[in-house]
C-alpha cells in the first residue's frame, strides 16, 4: 500500500502546479502567430486627415500601439510612449492606431493628457486590429526596419518593458 | 398472404424513412457557411461568445470579412486560416483537432478504471466468528472454574 503515497508526487503536485500556472496567467496575452512575420501592410487617415501609409515607413523601425480613449492602461502607458517618442524620434517611426472608438473622444484624450507628437491612424472597421490579432487594447507591437514584427506587448507598457522591446527592433542598443 | 401484410407495410415504411434521411442534401448558401463559420471563431474582443453571437465592432468586421472571403470562393478551411494566421489558434471556439474531443471521454474511462481496480482489489471485510457451540460454551465454563479452584 506504500505506493499510494506516489500519488501526491504523481497526480496532486503537478495538478496544483497546473491549476497555479493557469490561473496566474494573464487570458489576454495570446501570443501571436505575427512574430517574425512580416507586418501588415496598411494605409489609413490620421486624426489630422492625413493619409499614411505602412508603405511609407519602408526602412525605418516602427512601433504601433493600439489604443483608445475608454481604456484606462492607455492613460497609464501614455507617458511612457511620448518619453520615448521624445527619446528615439530620429530612428523610428511611432504610429497611434484608435480602436473602436470616435475621433472626438480620441481629441479629448489628446487634449487632456498631451499630445506627443506621432500621429495616429483611426481603425474605424477594426480591419487593422483584425489584421495584427488585436484582443483589446492597450497593445503594442515592435516592427524592424525590414518590416518584420519582433515583438509585441500586451497590456499598459512601462519604461522598462518599452526599453526591452525597443532593444529587440534595434532602438537604443 | 393477408398474415404478411403488415410486414410489408412496415418494410416499405421503414424504406422510406431510410430513403428520406439519407438523400443528398442540397448544398449550403454562402449565408448559410458565413454564419457556421461565424459560429466557428471567437469574438476576440468578448469572453467566450462567437463572432455569430457579439455585437461588438470587432465582431462586425470579422463577419463582413467571413462573407467576403466566402463570396471570393474561399473554402471554409481558408477562411479559419486567415483568422488563425493573425489571432492563432485562440480564436477558433472549437479544438481543431479532432482528437481533442476524446480527452474527457478518455479520462472518464480512465478515472472509472481505476475506481474498479480499487474496488476489486480492496481487502475483503473479515468473515464474521460463528456462534460458538453449547459443547463449546460448556467447556469454557468448565475451564474457567478449573482456573478459579
Amino acid at each position: 500500500m506504500r505506493w499510494r503515497w506516489l500519488l501526491i508526487p504523481i497526480v496532486v503536485l503537478p495538478l496544483g502546479w497546473l491549476l497555479f500556472t493557469g490561473f496566474s496567467l494573464d487570458p489576454r496575452a495570446v501570443a501571436s502567430p505575427l512574430i517574425g512575420q512580416p507586418a501588415p501592410a496598411w494605409t489609413y487617415t490620421t486624426l489630422d486627415g492625413e493619409e499614411l501609409s505602412s508603405a511609407d515607413l519602408a526602412g525605418r523601425p516602427y512601433v504601433v500601439n493600439f489604443w483608445a480613449s475608454w481604456c484606462a492602461p492607455c492613460v497609464e502607458e501614455h507617458p511612457v510612449l511620448s518619453a520615448a517618442w521624445d527619446q528615439h524620434s530620429d530612428d523610428l517611426a511611432m504610429i497611434g492606431v484608435l480602436y473602436s472608438d470616435s475621433r472626438d473622444n480620441a481629441e479629448s484624450f489628446l487634449d487632456r493628457y498631451g499630445r506627443a507628437g506621432y500621429p495616429t491612424v483611426v481603425d474605424e472597421s477594426g480591419a487593422l486590429a483584425i489584421d495584427f490579432g488585436v484582443v483589446g487594447p492597450p497593445e503594442t507591437f515592435f516592427v524592424d526596419a525590414d518590416g518584420i514584427v519582433r515583438e509585441k506587448q500586451t497590456g499598459p507598457l512601462t519604461a522598462e518593458s518599452m526599453d526591452r522591446h525597443l532593444a529587440s527592433i534595434g532602438i537604443g542598443r | 398472404m393477408s398474415r404478411s401484410l403488415p410486414a410489408v407495410a412496415i418494410g416499405c415504411l421503414l424504406a422510406l424513412v431510410a430513403l428520406f434521411a439519407l438523400r443528398p442534401g442540397s448544398p449550403p448558401t454562402d449565408a448559410q457557411r458565413a454564419d457556421a463559420l461565424a459560429h466557428e471563431l471567437r469574438c476576440p474582443d468578448c469572453a467566450g461568445l462567437s463572432v455569430a453571437d457579439s455585437p461588438t465592432s470587432a465582431a462586425q468586421e470579422m463577419r463582413r470579412q467571413i462573407v467576403e472571403l466566402v463570396a471570393g470562393g474561399a473554402s471554409n478551411a481558408e477562411v479559419r486560416q486567415h483568422f488563425v494566421d493573425r489571432y492563432g489558434d485562440w480564436i477558433r471556439l472549437a479544438p481543431s483537432s479532432p482528437v481533442a474531443w476524446l480527452i474527457p471521454f478518455a479520462v472518464l474511462i480512465a478515472g472509472v478504471g481505476a475506481l474498479t481496480a480499487w474496488l476489486v482489489r480492496r481487502p475483503s471485510p473479515p468473515a464474521p466468528t460463528p456462534p460458538i457451540s453449547a459443547d463449546e460454551r460448556r467447556r469454557l465454563r468448565e475451564e474457567a472454574e478449573a482456573l478459579d479452584a
